[in-house]
């Protein structure tokens, strides 16, 4: 009888612990996939709140008069109505380049550098990620040609010879980042629709009227053979592979734009990696943002997103943030101690400066705020309070940037030239690709299956409860 | 000559799907015409297929080719077609470093563009012609696609019904 009542609580709370297990982890939770496919659909296609149409006639509104209008005026008038001038001669249009380009990596890092660690937490968030890249690339391209000025001509960087026979000049950075910022974008766009095709098929099968014939032509006549997921898969392993170092080049080739230059603060061997963990760390801040909002308002994506993934978001904010403080603490100290007249003068300038509040203000919540916060993980698994710590982020690394493009800019060796950046009609045009970028969320949501159904089903194959000894773990099997 | 017909047969699961190829393989159904068909990756193994081959590798290996061709021929052929030299500091004519930057990322965008054209290469994507499909695919069923002699259609149903399939239906063209 004791043995029966043993094996009876014994069981009891094996149960208790199985559902404690499927509450938190969506690997262990599984739906039939019919029903995923629906919550998906149900969450794309369902019929828009008038809170929905607000945004995209905000967000448009701002749009049109941010990039439509502003732009309009920036090629009508010339670049003398931005505020860049001598010294300051690249102003928040590169600014904007460097943190769009930063934002963009965020998307890759997740789904390459995680899928190719099979990282599996991943699997609900990669799509929503590498949108992330795509959209960010695309503002930073707006972002580039408006500091062009004559944005009409930007097509001379590409390498064709022209009237005079004359080709670009690869021997320029600026040439280098064309080739690079194109080969993600182009990369990054490839890698965001093949792991969508099946999705898109899905939809397809799920669809009626004006959608069915969208995803039919979208998802290219996928049915799902073994000959079709195994190109699939083979193509996915090798983009997985080689966008990685794709991304890492083109961050650095960005930083070469100022280190290359022998001015002060500028001129540093560390900036590649430098800048390329501060891409990271804002990356990730933005995704954690987009991650919130998109399982705040968007029908049934709670189930797909939860706790467990913002913490483990944050635990990656927070090793990213430990990353940034020593990449820059490593600059600043070699150019400290370099004892240059004038680097010293800036360093100066930085801190105690008209603009030193920005740098405090950098430090604060680059790696303050993240420290403070993501250490615990009860507060790092709430999604509004990662997705708070996400914007400071996102502030700080913006910040950081403006202190090195045009604060910096405002300090060289010849001081009768010293001017303060103002900027001008660049704030209208700034807000226009924030605003851009995440209408084409807002648009994508409609549009675009935001969850890789396929790839939360394989995972949810793949795992498993087991026991060990008398604890209960979760075991995955190496299906891919 | 014996006619054939073309079934599909719906299984709700991976493993009645696997035994239903193993039995197809025992009625004399060889590997070349019978495929699974899934809304979900699963590998040769599982099923217990034969390995399926794809070039994607090859057709992304001639891509990094064609790649780095193109990145030498900006390297080394297109300083000597200015009309004049440009000479930038103390830097070779054609300089070391920036032709790496150059070489790789040329060579990486042919590499990834030729991969993605291999799976529409590999797959005869697009296709918009009517396909042997089932929408209940999408929701997790498990299709085995296979031919069989028409005299034969009873027999191959009743044995598929009786691993677990949910219907066998012939296999009509129809517009996805």
């Amino acid at each position: 009888m004791a043995e029966k009542n043993k094996s009876k609580a014994e069981h009891a709370h094996d149960e208790h612990t199985a559902e404690h297990f499927r509450q938190k982890h969506l690997m262990l939770d599984p739906l039939p996939r019919g029903q995923m496919n629906d919550m998906v659909m149900e969450a794309m296609t369902g019929k828009p709140t008038w809170k929905f149409w607000l945004t995209v006639v905000i967000l448009g509104s701002i749009v049109v008069y941010g990039l439509g209008y502003s732009w309009y005026r920036l090629i009508a008038e010339g670049l003398g109505i931005a505020g860049v001038n001598r010294p300051a001669y690249w102003g928040i249009f590169l600014v904007n380049t460097v943190f769009w380009i930063g934002i963009s990596h965020a998307g890759t890092f997740i789904s390459a550098i995680l899928r190719v660690f099979k990282a599996e937490f991943r699997r609900p968030f990669t799509r929503i990620a590498e949108l992330m890249t795509t959209f960010g690339l695309v503002q930073a391209g707006f972002s580039i040609f408006m500091h062009l000025g004559r944005a009409w001509l930007s097509y001379w960087l590409v390498p064709y010879p022209n009237e005079r026979m004359l080709w670009p000049n690869f021997h320029s950075p600026l040439s280098w980042d064309l080739l690079a910022i194109t080969t993600y974008l182009l990369s990054s766009t490839m890698y965001l629709f093949l792991p969508l095709i099946p999705d898109l098929a899905m939809a397809r099968d799920k669809s009626t009227g004006w959608r069915k014939n969208f995803y039919r032509i979208l998802a290219i006549g996928f049915r799902g053979t073994e000959g079709e997921w195994t190109h699939l898969r083979n193509a996915m392993n090798i983009f997985a592979y080689a966008i990685i170092p794709v991304m890492f080049s083109v961050h650095t080739i960005v930083s070469w734009d100022f280190a290359a230059a022998t001015r002060p603060g500028w001129n540093s061997t560390i900036y590649g990696p430098y800048f390329i963990i501060g891409a990271l760390h804002s990356g990730m801040g933005a995704a954690a943002v987009v991650l919130a909002v998109v399982r705040g308002t968007m029908k049934h994506m709670d189930y797909f997103i939860r706790g467990e993934h913002f913490d483990a978001i944050g635990k990656l904010m927070l090793i990213i943030s430990m990353g940034w403080a020593y990449f820059y603490f490593n600059d600043y100290i070699v150019q400290w101690y370099g004892g240059d007249k004038w680097t010293k003068q800036l360093l100066h300038f930085h801190e105690a400066g008209p603009l030193g509040w920005m740098w405090l203000a950098m430090l604060i919540v680059n790696i303050a705020i993240p420290w403070a916060i993501l250490w615990n993980q009860k507060w790092r698994s709430n999604p509004w309070l990662i997705s708070i710590v996400g914007i400071l982020i996102n502030v700080g690394m913006w910040f950081e940037r403006y202190l090195i493009v045009p604060v910096s800019l405002a300090i060289n060796r010849m001081p009768f030239t010293w001017r303060l950046y103002i900027p001008a009609v660049e704030v209208y045009l700034s807000l226009g690709t924030l605003a851009l970028f995440i209408l084409f969320y807002v648009i994508a949501s409609k549009l675009i299956p935001f969850i890789p159904v396929w790839e939360v089903q394989e995972g949810q194959l793949a795992h498993k409860l087991s026991k060990f000894g008398r604890e209960t773990v979760v075991t995955v099997s190496e299906l891919e | 000559m014996t006619e054939t017909v073309n079934l599909l047969a719906v299984f709700p699961d991976l493993e009645p799907a696997s035994d239903a190829v193993e039995q197809l393989r025992l009625l004399g159904v060889t590997d070349d015409h019978m495929n699974v068909i899934s809304g979900v990756p699963v590998t040769e193994p599982m099923l217990g297929r034969p390995h399926a081959w794809t070039n994607v590798p090859r057709i992304a290996f001639g891509g990094a080719i064609l790649g780095m061709c193109g990145a030498l021929f900006l390297i080394f052929i297109v300083p000597y077609l200015y009309p004049y030299p440009i000479q930038v500091g103390p830097q070779a004519y054609v300089p070391g470093p920036p032709s790496f930057i150059l070489l790789f990322e040329i060579t990486m965008l042919g590499m990834l563009l030729s991969t993605f054209l291999g799976v529409w290469l590999e797959s005869f994507f697009p296709n918009y012609r009517p396909l042997q499909y089932l929408p209940e695919i999408s929701d997790g069923k498990f299709v085995v696609y296979f031919s069989c002699p028409e005299a034969s259609q009873d027999k191959f149903t009743k044995t598929m019904t009786a691993l677990g399939a949910e219907k066998v239906t012939l296999a009509e063209a129809r517009q996805l």
